[in-house]
This record gives C-alpha cells, sequence and structure tokens, in this order.
C-alpha cells in the first residue's frame, strides 16, 4: 500500500489535535480556539475557546468537544457553547475525545487513563488504568487514543511501544507493535507510537524521527505513509482519518497539516 | 558470582563513588563560595549536545578531548526528577541495535559502560515493559562525550541528562581549554553564587 502527500493546510496558529468530520470538514484545536477548514484547505470558521484547547473530536450530530485544563466545552457546529463538563479530578488535562455508541471517552493525560462518560457527562468507568503501572505509559504527556464503528478503543501506549485494544468497560484485549529500532515495522525510540487514530485501519505517529504509519488489525505494517515531511523536532503529531481515507497528520513545529491519498498501484 | 550480587555490588560501588564524589565536590564548592570565586559551567541551552532543535547531529564530545583534566572535569549528569525512567533509554541503549530476545536493543550506546540501570517498584519479569528503571551514571567511568545528552533530549527523550562541570574535578583554569574549544561558546564562567549547586542533582543512594 502507497501514499501521497496532496496537501499542506496552514494550521493559522498552533495545533495540538485534529479531527475530521462525516463532510469532510477538518476541525483543529490550538492556542485558545477551534479552527474549521473546508476540503480545499481554506479557513472556514474559528471560535474562542475559554481555555487552551488540547483536543478536539467531532460527535456523531455535529457537536463540536474540545478538551481542555479541567473541562471539556462542547459546541455545536457552528461554534455556539452548548455544554461545559467540568471535572478537576477526572478532566485535568484533555489529551484526547471519542465516541462509543453510548458514551464519551476522555483522555486524561495528566492521570494516564481514559475516563469513560455516558452522555449526560455521568462517570463510568475508567480505561488502561488497571495494571501495574496504573496507568499508560506516556514519558511523551500526552493520551491518545482511537474507536472503531463497535466501540473497541486503541489506546497509544507509547511506553510499551504498543497500541493496545480495550472495550469500553476497560477490559485489555490485546495489542499490536513491538520496539524496534530499524524494522520499520516496530516502533523505535524511548515512547512510540504517541498519536493513534482508527479507520480502515490503524494509523499511528511516532517522534524522533517523526513519521505516520498503517497497520491492518492484526498488527501488520501496511504502509510507511510519510517519514521525511516533517520537521525533525516533532512530537505528540495528532493524527485523522476521512470517510475517504485520507490521512491528515500534524506538523507541530511548522503548525501545518499534512493530508495524504491513498494510491492505488 | 551471582547475577544478582554483580548488580548489587555494582550499584553499591556507583553509590559509594558518587556519595564521596558528591561530598568532595560539594565540599570544594563551598571553599570556592566563600572565597568569591568563580567557576566554570555548562550552559545547556548551548550546548550542542543538549540545545534544543539540534536533531540528527553526532554529538559533540570536545569536553572529553579538550579539558587538561583526565578524563574531564564534565561529566554526564542525569537530573532524575526530570527522568522518564523509560524501559527502552535512548540513552543507555543504542536503540539503532539489533532487537533482542527480551524486545530490547542488543548494545548499549555509552563506550564507557557508564550508565547502569535497576529495575524501580514493583517488577514484572514476564513483561519488561511495564517496569521502570532508574538510571545511574557512574562519574567514576563517564568522561562526559555528550552520547547520552545528545540521545536523551527532546524530541527522542525529556533531556534529564546534560553535562555539567563536576567541582570537585575542575582545577578552575583562568581560561578553561574547553572554553577555548567550544564553537558554541557553551563553557562560560559564572560567580559561584550563579552556578549549578552540586547538590541540585540528587545522587543515587
Amino acid at each position: 500500500m502507497q501514499y501521497r502527500h496532496i496537501q499542506a493546510i496552514d494550521g493559522q496558529g498552533g495545533v495540538r489535535g485534529i479531527a475530521v468530520d462525516g463532510g469532510g470538514e477538518l476541525y483543529a484545536a490550538g492556542e485558545s480556539e477551534i479552527r474549521v477548514f473546508d476540503a480545499a484547505g481554506r479557513l472556514v470558521r474559528r471560535w474562542p475557546t475559554a481555555r487552551p484547547a488540547q483536543s478536539v473530536a467531532v460527535a456523531g450530530d455535529g457537536a463540536v468537544w474540545a478538551g481542555q485544563l479541567g473541562q471539556i466545552e462542547i459546541f455545536d457546529g457552528a461554534g455556539r457553547l452548548v455544554n461545559t463538563w467540568r471535572d478537576d479530578k477526572l478532566l485535568r488535562r484533555v489529551t484526547a475525545i471519542g465516541f462509543t455508541p453510548d458514551s464519551v471517552l476522555a483522555g486524561d493525560a495528566f492521570d494516564r487513563a481514559i475516563r469513560r462518560f455516558d452522555r449526560t457527562g455521568r462517570f463510568l468507568n475508567n480505561i488502561g488504568k488497571d495494571n501495574p503501572l496504573e496507568g499508560l505509559l506516556i514519558p511523551n504527556g500526552v493520551v491518545d487514543f482511537g474507536v472503531d464503528a463497535q466501540g473497541t478503543v486503541y489506546a497509544a501506549n507509547p511506553g510499551k511501544h504498543r497500541v493496545e485494544r480495550y472495550t469500553p468497560e476497560g477490559k485489555l484485549l490485546g495489542h499490536i507493535g513491538r520496539f524496534d529500532g530499524i524494522d520499520p515495522a516496530g516502533f523505535t525510540g524511548c515512547c512510540n507510537p504517541t498519536n493513534v487514530a482508527i479507520g480502515d485501519a490503524i494509523y499511528t505517529t511516532e517522534k524522533a524521527g517523526p513519521r505516520v504509519k498503517a497497520y491492518d488489525f492484526a498488527g501488520s505494517l501496511l504502509a510507511v505513509i510519510a517519514s521525511d515531511l516533517f520537521d525533525a523536532n516533532c512530537k505528540n503529531m495528532s493524527v485523522a482519518v476521512d470517510a475517504r481515507g485520507r490521512v491528515y497528520v500534524v506538523d507541530t513545529v511548522k503548525a501545518a497539516i499534512l493530508v495524504f491519498e491513498r494510491v492505488n498501484v | 558470582m551471582s547475577e544478582d550480587l554483580t548488580r548489587r555490588g555494582l550499584f553499591a560501588t556507583v553509590a559509594r563513588g558518587t556519595a564521596l564524589a558528591a561530598l568532595a565536590g560539594g565540599a570544594a564548592f563551598l571553599v570556592k563560595k566563600a572565597n568569591g570565586q568563580v567557576v566554570w559551567q555548562v550552559d545547556a541551552s548551548r550546548c550542542v549536545n543538549s540545545r534544543l532543535g539540534e536533531v540528527g547531529v553526532e554529538a559533540c564530545n570536545l569536553c572529553t578531548t579538550e579539558c587538561v583534566v583526565a578524563l574531564s572535569a564534565v561529566r554526564a549528569v542525569n537530573e532524575y526528577s526530570r527522568c522518564g525512567r523509560c524501559n527502552i533509554c535512548p540513552a543507555y541503549f543504542n536503540i539503532a541495535s539489533a532487537v533482542n530476545e527480551l524486545g530490547q536493543p542488543s548494545e548499549k550506546l555509552c563506550p564507557r559502560d557508564a550508565i547502569a540501570r535497576r529495575p524501580i517498584g514493583k517488577v514484572d519479569p514476564e513483561d519488561p515493559a511495564n517496569n521502570f528503571y532508574e538510571y545511574l551514571i557512574d562519574e567514576e567511568k563517564c568522561d562526559g562525550c555528550g552520547k547520552c545528552v545528545m540521545k536523551c533530549k527532546e524530541p527522542l527523550g525529556l533531556g534529564s541528562i546534560t553535562l555539567r562541570v563536576r567541582y570537585d574535578r575542575c582545577v578552575n583554569c583562568n581560561r578553561c581549554s574547553i572554553s577555548r574549544a567550544c564553537p558554541q561558546d557553551a563553557l562560560m564562567q559564572v560567580p559561584v553564587g550563579q552556578a549549578l549547586e552540586p547538590a541540585e542533582v540528587k545522587r543515587p543512594g
């Protein structure tokens, strides 16, 4: 499988997290605002967040969820604030947000865990916490995960060089990935992959040297999508994939979002 | 001798050596402080081995080759409060070496084998990835070559290892020979009161 780089979108400022909605619009969280780009990479909307946005996700109903320090703000698609979930203990630093069919997941990097809430904001359970290390191993300081259509959670566990699969209730189902500093099928460095997205494959990003890869669900490497296009000092590069299989990756140093498309060969 | 005893002996030696060095260094430092002297210091934000943004370049070892003191007065120092205690530490392992049966790199990085590690907390013998490690630099072996510093800095690591002038070893030359050679002007003379105190860095005990 091969990919080609088709576009570089100017993030219009620092970008920490990205998400794509069903219509192909791209949402970027950074500094103290959410920015929305159309498929051509044009900035079409932007609105402020109460606190610096660490992450962003778009729910099936079009609501935009912005993870912050101590809270999540929920906006409608036009950027009007609909609700705020505040919790100084469970939402200390929300670096990822995702949805299962009946719950909301928030990655709390402060506590190295994924929190699961019902749709009203009632806490249900932790994910990635019930282990000897009492959390995900994230020396890089970011909890990131993706969710498939069935609700299975794929959490990056960079200190273990794995992507771990969990049930929404927090049961560990297995993992893909291993350390390897030579074979590109492995994850190198102290702590990779840092970020993950789920679509028709498992997409991961790594730091030092920065690269984005695709794996099948059994853990076999499908493609090194890119490795030489990013600034060498990039880390915690948020990744998203749209319904067409286009892969979006943040260059955190250049504050740009690079877009890749699969090539049929 | 069992491996455990050997390891225990190594850590005891490292601990004794560093404790003595810290004591001597601290005493010498206090004398200089009392006399209002200046000392040489490495500016980590200038040193190419620790300066952010410098990736993909060879480590600079001028602190090793230019110092008038045998083995150099500059040593790598691990600031434990910043260390990630990683299972695969790029400053400890040569992460570009082949993977062994434990799933770890088969080679160490330090050419003088000056870095040792020990698991901390509850140890999982089945899965090494579940363990945290404390990394200890044996300053009797370290010659300040900077390789581990280069591999520890962000984005690869957390930047907990830096090069420091050890005041129990530095003879405080009027014109430090490393400073003359350093293309980054990373060696600078500062009043003792502004110097990084030896006690700022926790030594393994």
